[in-house]
């Protein structure tokens, strides 16, 4: 498969506070790429950087083998971008933001009057189609941001949080939504601070603090991780948390609702659950091995490098 | 790339308009807001004096005395006053009771029969100077008015009654106020008015509009859509630059059935030099969107630009009366030489090959201000 994104060690920093460091990326052709997250990690940065609104400060970027530096203008006619915060016009109508914006992307009539149908069948904005965009409920100023965003059949696709704030419901038709997209041909490279989104994504690129902690498909990174997770639940959770916490041969301990996620290293996993058995029986301690999940893997990167970097920390 | 396309910019415009025609704030802005500036302000800014508080201490008490206080009754421009408690004239004064005092001497009516020449004296208020110039040179007037009617005006008395016979030696002033025969003062307020107004409608609306796509974030989704910057440019400041020419002729209409104000020049020579004119205020327009981020950072830089550029225009202190230094630095100002041609179009009807200088400048000025802030808001998005 073909890389429709290509970025190699890309530098950014504002001020003297640094954004990316040193990061590399490749997004190859027709696949949805997650960029996964939590705030200030830098994912808007880059997906910025990629649209041409920032300077490359150092590294190299191209999309669609362009080189983002000199030819954005050529790139940003194939592209489609949707930022983090709803940026259309409030004060024209649904129909109105997507005939202005076919217009922009010098969309011809014949064409235009093909893909408004389409969009409208596949956000179901049809019937607001005359509401003006402000009175719109947040689901559906997203679909509306992303209905725009398509209107001129953009190759690859770069969306900035989209589902952030939306509610369950919407963003699981959300992400029909962009399932069907990429079905129609289009690359996607999307941001999002949920890890659950991560097991929607084809490949996901886990970054934190300007810094790539693993790229893969979410199999891959799940099978690439050498270590275990154990799910703990005890009557007197607030007396063995501490307890737990001081215990240095558990990576971490992490609490997640009302039960408690332990990270250790496969290979000394038994013999210390083992230990915590006999020594914390008066808590009366319940120790199951569960898969683990995104987060899970995502804070054990994490502390690695926080370790790594104790300034970083915090 | 593409080229400039016209559809783009149509389509920027008509965005605009339609956005313009659905905020009631922007709608009063644009036509409600200098209807009742022109109206209010026409009134109210005047310089004109009338009604000027006048005190006549007549110490004569002849037939010629008591004339000529007639004269000075019989005008609107003052208010003669009584003084039943005999007060002395500089009390009265200070005691805001009066603004001018006229004090006609004994032996006033018979010196003047006499061929002599008396003396009158006349006290003004300097405290507003304007006026107090102005009521002076009215009660000169008046006078000398009554010296002539005396002198020409024999038959109203007896054969055998004392008259003046002849007009004391010294040069009589005819004053004739060319252009504005009344001093009616809306004439001369309403083009600063207009000036004024264009300004603020297109300075500060082109910059709050293209400071606002910046703020909802519209203008970075823009940014990456294949839009030149020349067509976001001028697909958003066409509609300003027509709306502030229409502000011009609808407010110039308005004041014409209003205060009857002569449009005296060429409609064309205003119309083309308020078009170079608009250059300039909708080139501080981006300029001062590229130095602001909200609204509200606009308002209040565009404000400080208009409180500078009115102040150093002449509206209200013709420049000639500023400090030289001061006069020097309201060359910077466009505004200045658009004030000037407006009221010299509109009220002298003077043509354009006598306002060349102005002209150059306003030129100069708006392509260098508008090639400046689109160089600077090149620069600043991306």
């Amino acid at each position: 498969m073909q890389d429709i994104i290509q970025v190699r060690d890309i530098m950014h920093q504002y001020g003297d506070k640094t954004a990316l460091e040193k990061i590399s990326l490749q997004v190859s052709q027709g696949e949805i790429h997650g960029l996964i997250g939590p705030d200030s990690a830098g994912k808007t940065t880059l997906m910025r950087i990629l649209c041409g609104l920032l300077n490359i400060q150092s590294g190299t970027v191209s999309v669609f083998d362009l080189d983002v530096s000199k030819k954005f203008k050529e790139i940003r006619s194939r592209l489609g971008y949707m930022p983090q915060r709803f940026s259309l016009y409030q004060d024209l109508s649904v129909e109105e933001n997507l005939l202005f914006f076919a217009r922009l992307f010098s969309v011809t009539v014949q064409e235009r009057n093909q893909r408004l149908p389409e969009l409208y069948a596949f956000s179901r904005l049809e019937q607001f189609k005359s509401r003006r965009a402000g009175a719109l409920s947040g689901g559906m100023k997203q679909k509306l941001a992303l209905s725009c965003a398509l209107v001129h059949r953009p190759e690859l696709l770069i969306l900035d949080e989209p589902t952030y704030g939306v509610d369950p419901v919407s963003r699981q038709e959300f992400w029909q939504m962009l399932k069907s997209i990429q079905k129609g041909g289009t690359s996607i490279l999307v941001s999002t601070p949920y890890m659950d989104e991560a097991e929607l994504c084809d490949r996901v690129t886990l970054i934190y603090n300007g810094k790539v902690l693993a790229s893969d498909t979410p199999t891959k990174i799940k099978a690439n991780w050498n270590k275990v997770v154990f799910r703990v639940t005890s009557p007197e959770m607030k007396e063995l948390e501490p307890e737990l916490v001081k215990i240095i041969e558990i990576e971490s301990c992490q609490r997640f609702g009302n039960e408690l996620h332990l990270v250790l290293q496969a290979d000394e996993a038994a013999s210390i659950i083992n230990q915590l058995e006999t020594r914390f029986d008066e808590y009366m301690p319940m120790l199951e091995q569960i898969q683990p999940g995104m987060e899970d893997i995502y804070l054990s990167y994490m502390q690695a490098v926080q370790h790594k970097e104790p300034s970083h920390a915090g | 790339m593409r080229s400039l396309s016209p559809q783009v910019v149509l389509s920027f415009m008509k965005k605009e308009f339609r956005q313009l025609s659905r905020t009631r704030a922007m709608l009063f802005l644009v036509f409600g807001a200098p209807l009742i500036q022109v109206l209010i302000l026409g009134f109210a800014v005047t310089n004109e004096v009338k009604h000027v508080k006048l005190y006549i201490e007549d110490r004569d008490n002849s037939a010629l005395s008591r004339t000529l206080q007639q004269s000075f009754s019989s005008t609107d421009r003052f208010n003669l006053i009584d003084n039943p408690d005999n007060i002395k004239a500089t009390d009265l004064i200070n005691d805001w009771k009066t603004q001018v005092v006229l004090t006609i001497p004994p032996g006033f009516g018979k010196d003047l029969t006499l061929y002599r020449k008396p003396a009158l004296q006349v006290m003004v208020d300097g405290l507003d100077g304007n006026s107090a110039a102005v009521a002076l040179s009215y009660v000169q007037g008046i006078i000398a008015t009554f010296i002539k009617s005396e002198l020409t005006d024999t038959r109203k008395y007896p054969p055998d009654a004392i008259f003046i016979k002849a007009m004391p030696a010294q040069v009589e002033i005819q004053d004739r106020m060319w252009y504005n025969l009344d001093l009616n003062s809306p004439q001369y307020i309403v083009p600063g008015l207009v000036v004024i107004l264009v300004t603020i409608i297109s300075m500060m609306v082109s910059a709050m509009s293209l400071v606002k796509e910046k703020e909802i974030g519209t203008l970075e989704q823009l940014m990456v859509t294949p839009v030149r910057k020349s067509e976001l440019l001028l697909g958003k400041l066409i509609p300003y630059w027509l709306i502030s020419l229409f502000e011009i002729s609808f407010v110039m209409t308005a004041a014409h059935f209003i205060f009857r104000i002569h449009f005296a020049g060429n409609i064309f020579t205003m119309g083309l030099l308020a078009a170079v004119y608009l250059l300039t205020t909708l080139g501080l327009g981006i300029l001062v969107s590229t130095a602001t981020s909200t609204q509200q950072q606009a308002m209040f830089f565009a404000w400080f630009l208009m409180v500078f550029m009115l102040l150093l225009s002449g509206f209200f202190v013709p420049v000639r009366n500023m400090p030289i230094s001061i006069q020097y630095l309201t060359l910077l100002n466009p505004m200045r030489y658009f004030m000037n041609i407006a009221r010299e179009v509109i009220i002298k009807g003077n043509e354009l090959k006598y306002l060349w200088n102005e002209a150059l400048a306003l030129f100069v000025y708006g392509f260098a201000i508008f090639s400046i802030s689109v160089a600077k808001f090149r620069k600043v998005t991306k």
